[in-house]
């Protein structure tokens, strides 16, 4: 828990560093590697893979991943303007939210988890406000 | 930072911890995304999973096979994969010569399969990182040199040969996790070896290549050995395997690697 204590400041300085300007410049991919570069200054290694695409509001877009007991890990999302305020949030393979840290600023969301066993899991990326934009999120482990 | 920056984010960081969302439904589950790149785990994933719950002798570990002599380039595409999952051991074990080593039969088996020179380059990087001993960064690098490889195969229209890459790099993970766990069984590491989302997803692929490629021997073979896996590792109530399934689980994984790494397997 101490650990997400300091990633979450990590991650506050790293967003803090944002301005309006430059969170439209790039795409969701770059502004999604930004935040994910706080939790890899804490050891977490960022997967080349990613999975993008358009978010429509009330149209949550849910992607199945397999994630290992033993493992922490962090999954993040950036979405380019219309977009406002994003959310992730994590399920297990019986669609049961998960227990985890999340952390939203605007645009970019991220859930962590420890997985209490090995399998199937859900991530559910939802535009809580604003228009249909372009997203990107990737994942990173320890 | 400013003060209301940090306010605001702690409020929305402590909401998070609160909020409870509504279970999926079987529709959403099912309607799910999977996208092979996030989807399946990279070999470096598994490994570190098994670095937390046992400690595996990677150095002992480290056994990488040498490619046979084939022509098939379904074989050859397996076989990639094999050798992808050998670079993460050798990063596992340390050992930077292994993974130079690694690394040049990975390029030299991509030049067989005439991917774009963009994936030749990064030999020379996986090379330079071994050099420094710059193990987070040979990771990255070769889960990244995996993916261009995958993708210099679709635009070659060889996008049939990017699944088999997949499927040899999980079976060669498996092979050593499954070993390892068998040796050292706790329900634990067991559980890691639980995968069946994983192996669906692999046979529902296999399932879609051309009839041609499903008749090949090796290819029946990969299937056919995946189908039994499943039944493996398919448990219920999230419970693990149990030894005499993980024994199973390495015996037949054990014999896949071979097969794949055996030159002129008829295609």
């Amino acid at each position: 828990m101490k650990t997400f204590g300091i990633l979450f400041l990590s991650i506050c300085i790293v967003s803090a560093q944002e301005t309006p300007d430059s969170r439209e410049r790039g795409t969701s991919r770059s502004k999604v590697l930004e935040l994910a570069g706080a939790f890899a200054n804490d050891g977490y290694k960022i997967r080349d893979g990613y999975w993008s695409g358009v978010l429509e509001p009330g149209k949550p877009q849910i992607l199945e991943v397999n994630l290992f007991q033993g493992n922490a890990y962090w999954f993040c999302a950036a979405a380019l303007a219309p977009a406002r305020k994003l959310s992730v949030t994590l399920f297990d393979e019986n669609g049961r939210p998960v227990e985890g840290e999340v952390f939203q600023d605007g645009s970019t969301a991220a859930a962590g988890l420890l997985p209490d066993a090995s399998g199937r899991y859900f991530v559910r990326l939802e535009l809580a406000e604003g228009d249909k934009a372009e997203f990107c999120l990737i994942y990173s482990y320890k | 930072m400013s003060s209301r920056s940090v306010i605001s984010a702690v409020a929305l960081f402590s909401a998070g911890l609160l909020a409870a969302a509504e279970p999926l439904t079987k529709e959403q589950m099912k309607s799910a995304v999977l996208s092979e790149s996030v989807t399946i785990p990279s070999p470096g994933e598994f490994f570190s999973a098994m670095d937390e719950q046992g400690q595996p002798n990677w150095t002992q570990m480290y056994a990488p096979k040498s490619a046979g002599t084939t022509a098939s380039r379904e074989q050859m595409a397996l076989m990639l994969g094999v050798l992808v999952a050998d670079g993460y051991i050798a990063v596992e074990a340390q050992d930077g010569q292994g993974v130079k080593n690694t690394g040049k039969d990975i390029i030299n088996l991509a030049k067989k399969l005439n991917v774009s020179q963009s994936v030749i380059s990064r030999g020379n990087s996986i090379n330079d990182f071994a050099e420094n001993n710059d193990w987070s960064a040979l990771r990255e690098e070769l889960e990244a040199t995996q993916n261009e490889v995958k993708l210099s195969m679709a635009e070659q229209k060889d996008k049939d040969l990017v699944i088999l890459v997949t499927v040899g790099a999980w079976i060669r993970g498996t092979q050593v996790a499954s070993e390892f766990v068998s040796k050292n069984y706790s329900p634990g590491l067991a559980g890691l070896l639980r995968q069946p989302a994983i192996v669906e997803y692999l046979l529902a692929e296999l399932g879609k290549l051309p009839d041609r490629m499903q008749k090949q021997p090796l290819v029946a073979e990969v299937e056919q050995k995946l189908r039994d896996i499943l039944n493996l590792v398919f448990t219920k109530d999230r419970t693990p395997p149990a030894p005499d399934a993980v024994k199973d689980v390495s015996a037949t994984m054990n014999s896949l690697v071979n097969d794949i790494a055996k030159g002129n397997k008829e295609s």
